[in-house]
């Protein structure tokens, strides 16, 4: 029988990619099933791949930041031009560098306007071991900052014995993502931000296996504009590396 | 040679066909559009009778970013799916008249409740429920957490929530609240003391 081309790239579309992701304290692994890109699929280019892929796995403590949605996920809209995937982008700058004024080295899930889904985050944060996962969010209604800890939807999942079901990764985290929630929540609170702590079971945190928030920017007073001000980011930016290096300085390299 | 009475005979024959030929079109014409107007502002389900209940009803709050119990009268059928989904849709109908306290999209409707076990239950709902929700994680978890708990208060026995959309698992409800996971009703009990 000869093969040809198409043939052999059908042969390899069959194949199920298996992700395999060990959790922050290397006991665990979480596995979950990929269905491979259709052959018309163009493969994507090299500015549409993650910021942080293919990177080597860090071998010290550092922080993987997310700024949610991007590409034809908008987010939130605000007015026609102000939308989330562009606020949590420049968030996300202005976290990396108050973290790297700290000595705290991070990462950026996307540094352009990409598409990227909630379980590649989810993979690319556990794959490389991240020491903690902060997703970065703005929305309406309400004033100040949200911060998130997760909480599961069904936190009675049973494991099935040394792997983590995938809906429920965070499960061996969930403490230490509650304390560094409390501890940007500090962080927040001082700088006279009206904060709020709420726990709800969010994609892709349910899915990290590590320490994981997310943080929700709120206009100000009904002022969308307040969602662009520098000096507002910069604060915001600046309790969430604070919080973070506290933690991280509690409790050594592991939060 | 046809007599001259007999001609004006047949020619107002034919009139009178072509006139009632239009008008019968017409009539159908306009028949057709009413079915479909009537069909297009339909529920996606059809109304069920059953006893009128005073339920309580957990409304989600925009304005103020909570969740309060309000009383309803509603007709609810003893048949428990029914129940449920008389019980959703009493809460829909709140976010959806005007003014509202936490407006969803036009159309947003629930198509099918169905229990897959005696305590856990799958709710379908239309997909301009997902497409028309507006973005962002409390908007999106409070809607759920309205629900669901006027749902387990209202139609006991339940433990597990699951939410398609239009028939097909979806990952977010509009971007940030899962969609994948079953919900514990216990847990999302919890969830929901922190917004009343």
């Amino acid at each position: 029988m000869r093969w040809n081309r198409s043939g052999i790239g059908l042969a390899v579309l069959a194949i199920v990619a298996l992700c395999c992701a060990r959790s922050e304290d290397g006991k665990t692994i979480t596995l979950q099933a990929q269905t491979p890109q259709a052959l018309a699929t163009p493969l994507p280019t090299e500015p549409s791949k993650p910021a942080v892929e293919g990177q080597k796995r860090a071998p010290e403590f550092f922080v993987m930041i997310d700024p949610s949605h991007g590409g034809n996920d908008k987010g939130a809209r605000f007015t026609g031009k102000l939308v989330e995937k562009d606020i949590t982008l420049r968030l996300a700058r202005e976290l990396r560098k108050e973290l790297e004024e700290r000595g705290i080295a991070s990462r950026l899930l996307r540094e352009s306007d990409i598409d990227l889904s909630l379980d590649r985050r989810a993979e690319i944060t556990n794959e490389q071991r991240a020491g903690v996962y902060v997703a970065l969010h703005a929305g309406r209604p309400g004033k100040g900052v949200r911060v998130y800890a997760p909480a599961l939807a069904d936190p009675q999942q049973p494991l099935a014995g040394r792997f983590l079901p995938w809906e429920t990764a965070q499960s061996g985290a969930l403490g230490r993502s509650q304390n560094v929630a409390r501890a940007v929540s500090e962080e927040l609170k001082k700088k006279g931000m009206t904060v709020a702590n709420l726990s709800v079971p969010l994609r892709p945190l349910n899915n990290v296996a590590v320490p994981a928030i997310a943080v929700e920017l709120t206009p100000d007073q009904d002022n969308l504009q307040s969602l662009e001000s520098q000096k507002r980011q910069n604060d915001v930016a600046t309790a969430i590396a604070l919080g973070i290096a506290q933690i991280r300085s509690e409790t050594g390299a592991r939060p | 040679m046809i007599p001259r009475h007999f001609q004006i005979t047949i020619a107002l024959v034919l009139l009178a066909i072509l006139i009632s030929g239009i008008v019968i079109i017409r009539m159908t014409h306009k028949e057709e559009a009413l079915t479909l107007q009537s069909s297009e502002a339909a529920p996606a389900a059809p109304m069920v009778g059953g006893k009128q209940e005073h339920i309580q009803l957990l409304v989600a709050y925009d304005e103020d970013q909570a969740l309060r119990w309000r009383p309803a009268d509603v007709f609810l059928p003893a048949d428990r799916n029914l129940r449920a989904r008389e019980t959703l849709r009493s809460v829909l109908a709140q976010y959806l008249q005007t003014p509202s306290p936490h407006p969803l999209g036009k159309g947003s409707d629930i198509k099918d409740v169905y229990f897959i076990s005696d305590d856990t239950m799958v709710v379908d709902t239309t997909a301009q429920f997902a497409d028309g929700h507006p973005s962002g994680i409390l908007l999106e978890e409070l809607t759920l957490a309205s629900l669901i708990e006027t749902l387990t208060a209202n139609v006991p026995g339940i433990t597990k929530v699951k939410f398609l959309v239009d028939g097909k698992e979806r990952e977010t409800l509009a971007g940030h609240a899962d969609l994948m996971s079953f919900y514990q009703t216990a847990a999302v009990h919890e969830m929901a003391k922190e917004f009343e």
